[in-house]
């Protein structure tokens, strides 16, 4: 598949975020040897982003700029992209990161230009995208049948690539034009949940709606009162139910935590979930599942039932001392 | 003020799923058990808050299927909802979410909805294109990850806070009409009301067609199902109960996890 490849650079707060160097790999694997880079803010941010994206990346670059781009919000992303790709003729590719903001605009932009949108991408093939389906257990290979597509690709699914070997791209810089919103943005919220004590210790036990109450939260409290240095994490399902607060949260919406031991009991391994445990030191899952995801990241697993083996566990553990 | 709840049905657990090599399908297992996808539930319930708070709300139930589904569009009706429509298809042939989306919209134009809430994704394919899409087709604007929301007086706008990487909020406002694509923990879902749970027994729902509406051509195929790229690399831990607990402390002292 011949044709142009875009790739829109997410930034916040003047920083690119790290996916963007990830779909500069992403790119080259669908065959795309040059990709034209893309950014949007407004004037005052825009040359210095553009800049820094040509010379790290050694690739031409496009700044949309417009002051409707100040805050993000998805109005103000899919009115200026819509009109730079709506009448642009030929194959076109469009790939952005599936983070918050990646799907929160990608679909729209998709239907907006009558191209074709796959979300969470974590490889391509001849011409096709491929994704996960059910929880992980299945892929599917995905062919669009539009001249335009949009993709956006599962973060940490590419190496980061934002060594350029030559010279700095190109940069152009497109005025956008006069855009009044009727989406106002009002800025952004620090998380109200951080947990100094999880990114702090050596073993984290786990927990996730495996457990099947919140009555069993003592089965990993007493797991982890084994090891000294340890704390309790949870998956967001867990919090959802109350059974922890969300200061326990594991994940790309709670904390990124790489203990020397993570023990995940009762949890499936959803990429959410991966993305803030998965560089720990060693993985340990217990999963009634054997098809669970978890076990394709874990270094040991046990398939039993949680609130039997965490008991014994707990039990032969103390009498061997 | 008018509310429309998208609310798919899901398999419960992935366990009961069947690959079918001839076909190159996956298929429900005899024992595959359908509930409501959960981040609906979070959206249907912040629907029924809304119009607590309104009194003078009403909310509709959505949902697209075969007649399976008709059991989770009844099980919004136990929750509260007023009204429930069935956008039926009939058999278990796989709608894309562009087709879904577009089903959605032609089924709720000219019902003068004020707000639609979905999940921010369907826990079984995670696509998060539905919400978005229906957006786009029906020209509203829209928020996805939506962890709290607050209406303003005059009910013109919204205001909307999306939950965005390592829990950090962005702060939005939105005209009305519009999409919200609802994160999970925004509220805590309520149980049934035995009142609800009698009423929606006898409810009638509201069968539409899904060949009876009009849908643009699909815009992507499937060519093929294949296994995870990553096989298993750790180690399955075998023998009995109490052999895997041995052999697991054994490993976590031999690593010094573990004091001895
Ligand atoms: C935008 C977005 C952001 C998200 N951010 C996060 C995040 O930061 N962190 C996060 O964790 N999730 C996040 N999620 C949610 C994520 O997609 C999953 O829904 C969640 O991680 C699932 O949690 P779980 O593994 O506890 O539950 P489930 O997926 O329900 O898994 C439960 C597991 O327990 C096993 N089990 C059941 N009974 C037993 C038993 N008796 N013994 C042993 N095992 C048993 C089952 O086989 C299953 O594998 C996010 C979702 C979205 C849409
Ligand atoms: C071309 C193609 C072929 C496929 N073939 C197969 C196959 O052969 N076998 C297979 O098992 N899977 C197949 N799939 C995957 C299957 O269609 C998925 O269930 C679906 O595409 C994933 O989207 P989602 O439900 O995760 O939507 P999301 O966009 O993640 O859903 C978000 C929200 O939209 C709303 N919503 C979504 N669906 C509905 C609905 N039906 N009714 C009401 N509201 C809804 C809900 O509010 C939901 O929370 C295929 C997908 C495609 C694109």
């Amino acid at each position: 598949m011949s044709g142009r490849f875009f790739i829109i650079a997410l930034h916040e707060g003047g920083r690119f975020r790290e996916e963007t160097w990830e779909l500069v790999s992403f790119a080259r694997r669908c065959g795309a040897a040059d990709p034209v880079m893309m950014v949007l803010s407004d004037e005052g941010a825009i040359e210095q982003l553009a800049c820094e994206l040509a010379h790290r990346t050694g690739l031409d670059v496009v700044g949309l700029a417009g002051s409707h781009l100040r805050g993000y919000s998805a109005e103000a992303y899919i009115r200026t992209l819509v009109p730079f790709f709506r009448d642009a003729s030929g194959k076109i590719r469009i790939a952005a990161a599936h983070t918050s903001r990646g799907i929160d605009f990608a679909p729209q932009l998709s239907a907006g230009i009558d191209a074709c949108c796959i979300t969470a991408v974590e490889d391509a093939g001849e011409g096709t995208f491929i994704r996960s389906l059910h929880h992980g257990r299945f892929r599917a290979e995905v062919r669009a049948d539009r001249a335009k597509v949009v993709v956006t690709v599962l973060p940490g699914a590419f190496a980061p690539d934002d060594i350029a070997p030559g010279n700095p791209g190109k940069v152009g810089i497109v005025p956008a034009g006069d855009i009044s919103l009727s989406t106002l943005s009002r800025g952004t919220r620090a998380p109200v949940h951080a947990n100094m004590g999880l990114t702090r210790a050596e073993v984290i036990v786990s927990a996730g709606r495996g457990l099947g109450s919140g009555e069993n939260i003592r089965l990993v409290t007493m797991l982890s009162s084994l090891f000294p240095k340890s704390a309790l994490g949870a998956t967001r399902a867990v919090c959802d139910q109350g059974w922890l607060d969300y200061s326990h949260q594991i994940g790309s919406t709670g904390n990124t935590v790489s203990p020397r031991l993570y023990l995940a009991c009762g949890i499936s391994g959803a990429v959410q979930h991966l993305a803030g445990m998965k560089n720990s030191g060693m993985i340990v899952a217990v999963n009634t599942d054997p098809d669970a995801a978890i076990f394709r990241v874990a270094h040991y697993g046990i398939v039993e039932d949680l609130t039997t083996f965490i008991p014994l566990l707990v039990d032969r553990c103390l009498k061997r001392e | 003020m008018k509310i429309l709840v998208c609310v798919k049905q899901v398999y419960d657990s992935p366990e009961t799923l069947v690959f079918d090599e001839a076909a190159g399908r996956v298929t429900f297992g005899p024992h595959t058990v359908f509930r409501m996808n959960r981040y609906d539930e979070y959206a249907l319930e912040e629907a029924l808050r809304i119009r607590e708070r309104l009194g003078d709300a009403v909310v509709d139930a959505l949902s697209v299927g075969p007649p399976r589904v008709g059991k989770t569009i009844r099980r919004a009706l136990e929750l509260g909802a007023n009204h429930g429509i069935h956008v039926q298809t009939r058999d278990e042939t796989c709608l894309s979410a562009f087709d879904r989306a577009h089903l959605i919209a032609a089924a709720s134009r000219g019902r003068g909805y004020d707000l639609v809430l979905a999940g921010i994704m369907a826990e079984d394919d995670m696509e998060s294109q539905v919400g978005p899409l229906l957006a786009a087709v029906l020209g509203y604007g829209c928020a996805t990850g939506v962890i709290f929301e607050e209406l303003s007086a005059d009910g013109r706008e919204i205001a909307v806070e999306r939950e965005v990487e390592g829990g950090s909020r962005e702060c939005l406002s939105l005209a009305l009409p519009c999409v919200l694509a609802i994160q999970s923990g925004i509220n805590t879902p309520r149980y049934p009301a035995l009142s609800h749970v009698l009423r929606a027994r006898s409810a009638e729902l509201e069968c539409i067609e899904a060949s009876s509406l009009a849908v643009p051509p699909p815009t992507q195929s499937l060519v093929c199902i294949l296994p995870p790229a990553q096989g298993r690399q750790g180690e399955i831990i075998e023998g009995t109960a109490a052999e895997k607990a041995d052999t697991l402390i054994h490993i976590l002292r031999e690593h010094s996890l573990l004091p001895r």
